[in-house]
């Protein structure tokens, strides 16, 4: 159930930075104590969009691209260069405790746990801070513990855990006040499959059960494909597509692929006047084929494809959303 | 207030989670007050006065600095800078805290655990030495504390100075050495400031450090007149108000440069 009224909205959004230039070199380290040049790297650049409550959106993008920038800023850890952002009505700069109790920043490769200590300390400090009263406390410590099953190592130092089980009890820390915006940059980065999996349920179903917002930016094209419908592309600060996950292929994608079975030997080259060849395999007794073909054209060729060769098996896929992002990044930037 | 008092409580658990670092630090500052009041003693033998210093009034002024030391001068914050060019600080700026409180608690629940440790050591010495002391009266205990108030707020402000250069740079140490060499002369550490000639006290009297404890000791032995406590009080409040106002206005222009790198 999607609200009408955006909980985020950002507008023309910049954030600017400068950073010093060095020649490579010992000679550059001289220079480089006398006279110094200065380079600025547009991180985001003129960025807008806005997200309704209960929204699941990606952010897609390469490294660099300006992902954590733009969620730093939704965050109010930045001061934006140029534009307007509001989340949840407030401007998040402000950084007014009555919005900061309402939205939760996880980022997957730094952590907000005590080190030294055992997780359960922070959990109590972070009920302290949010003003958490003890019977809700009570309640979500123990939804959250049970679900990601966590009971058996909150007493123990944070260093001492694994990466995996630092995760969890980070993503237990963010949540303790039930945040209606949630905030996860590379949520899963370092876990296993079966724990990425694991991490990626459970935010489904947190946002099934709270209606939460969520931002999520991932290099796993999995955790966005399963968790979000929405996928907002950023590349070098710009933002290059905004809309449905499915709707990347219908825009992006050039070619459809087609997967072929021969019921008699066939020669790469009968092939590949067909389209371009991208698997091609015989081992005597079959005969197998991945062509890729334009899209308008994949209709004609397959009927094509039956009358002239000997095909057992014929199927005509979309390309992965993997690929036609990689696709997308690949021609931009050649 | 319940979010400072639990951040209080676990600024101590943290404090204590290595008993060795502990130990062996508590150890060190124990040592350097023992070496001090060896060497005192040992020169107080052949004579009744070393700087127009008495030998109760020497050894007052070792105790006093031994405290001022832990209450006034250690800090939590001396990393600060690191915490804010790493972009660590991000995790306390999202939360709905107080930035400057959050600090001060961490700040004043390490020098309350010094302060425990002191008063230990303090005791221990006090059994060795035995040696005679110069007492206070009520009103310049009550100066003395408000003082000692001033001096850690001083310290704090410049700690929080200090940690600002993280936005800009991350090269705080510099700066950060240079004020702790500057500490040593004149605040009083290493040695009594009546030692330096009178054009150089001058000078340093109009400097922030000696009122990091210096002059806290000065008054305690009672080496002030009442023109001088009003005086250094003036000076001390104008230092305390003017390294605030200076923070404020650096952090606030900081965070706007803030760029949380890599976290």
């Amino acid at each position: 159930m999607h609200n009408l009224d955006p909980i985020i909205s950002v507008s023309h959004l910049k954030k600017y930075f400068k950073v010093y230039k060095k020649e490579p070199g010992l000679l550059g380290s001289f220079k480089s104590l006398f006279n110094r040049t200065y380079e600025e790297v547009k991180a985001v650049d003129d960025i807008s969009f806005t997200i309704n409550q209960g929204e699941v959106v990606g952010f897609i993008g390469q490294n660099g691209a300006g992902k954590t920038t733009t969620l730093k800023i939704l965050s109010g850890l930045l001061y934006p260069s140029e534009g307007e952002v509001s989340v949840l009505g407030y401007n998040p700069w402000d950084r007014k405790a009555v919005f900061q109790k309402q939205f939760a920043l996880v980022m997957g490769q730094k952590n907000q746990l005590w080190w030294d200590l055992p997780a359960m300390e922070t959990f109590l400090l972070n009920k302290a801070i949010y003003e958490i009263p003890d019977a809700p406390f009570k309640k979500t410590l123990d939804s959250l513990v049970e679900l990601l099953g966590v009971q058996e190592i909150l007493k123990i130092q944070v260093r001492k855990l694994s990466l995996g089980q630092r995760m969890k009890c980070e993503l237990i820390a963010a949540l303790l006040h039930n945040p209606k915006v949630l905030f996860l940059d590379e949520p899963t980065i370092g876990l296993d499959v079966v724990m990425q999996k694991a991490l990626r349920d459970f935010i489904k179903d947190y946002n099934k059960e709270f209606n939460a917002t969520i931002i999520l930016t991932s290099h796993y094209m999995d955790d966005v494909k399963e968790l979000c419908e929405r996928a907002i592309i950023i590349d070098s600060g710009h933002k290059i597509f905004d809309g449905q996950l499915q709707d990347i292929i219908d825009k992006y994608a050039r070619n459809k692929i087609l997967s072929l079975v021969f019921s008699q030997a066939v020669t790469k080259k009968d092939i590949a006047r067909f389209g371009e060849v991208k698997e091609y395999s015989e081992d005597g007794s079959h005969f197998t084929a991945t062509i890729t073909v334009p899209r308008k054209e994949a209709t004609k060729v397959a009927s094509n494809l039956l009358k002239l060769l000997p095909v057992e098996d014929l199927n005509i896929q979309e390309p992965s959303i993997e690929a036609v992002i990689r696709e997308v990044f690949q021609t931009k930037n050649a | 207030m319940r979010k400072y008092w639990q951040l209080f409580l676990l600024s101590w658990q943290n404090g204590l989670v290595y008993r060795l670092s502990l130990l062996l630090w508590r150890l060190r500052q124990f040592l350097s007050t023992v070496m001090a009041m060896t060497i005192w003693t040992v020169v107080f033998t052949s004579q009744q006065t070393a700087f127009g210093y008495s030998q109760a009034q020497m050894i007052t002024y070792i105790f006093t600095i031994s405290i001022l030391q832990s209450l006034v001068l250690a800090s939590v914050l001396n990393g600060l800078s690191g915490e804010v060019y790493s972009g660590a600080l991000s995790k306390e700026l999202v939360k709905p805290l107080n930035l400057f409180a959050y600090l001060g608690i961490q700040d004043v629940a390490d020098k309350a655990k010094n302060f425990i440790f002191v008063l230990i050591e303090s005791a221990l010495i006090f059994m060795i030495f035995k040696p005679e002391l110069v007492l206070p009266n009520l009103t310049i205990t009550i100066i003395f504390l408000v003082w000692l108030l001033g001096g850690m707020l001083l310290n704090f402000w410049i700690s929080l100075l200090f940690g600002a250069i993280g936005f800009w740079s991350p090269q705080s140490w510099g700066p950060r050495f240079l004020f702790f060499m500057m500490v040593d002369f004149t605040a009083g550490k290493l040695f009594p400031l009546d030692i330096l000639p009178q054009a150089v006290r001058a000078i340093v009297a109009l400097t922030p450090f000696p009122y990091l404890s210096y002059y806290q000791t000065q008054l305690v032995l009672g080496r002030l007149d009442t023109a001088g406590v009003i005086q250094h009080s003036f000076i001390l409040l104008l230092w305390v108000v003017v390294s605030g106002c200076c923070c404020i206005w650096l952090w606030k222009r900081g965070l706007q440069d803030y760029s949380a790198a890599g976290q």
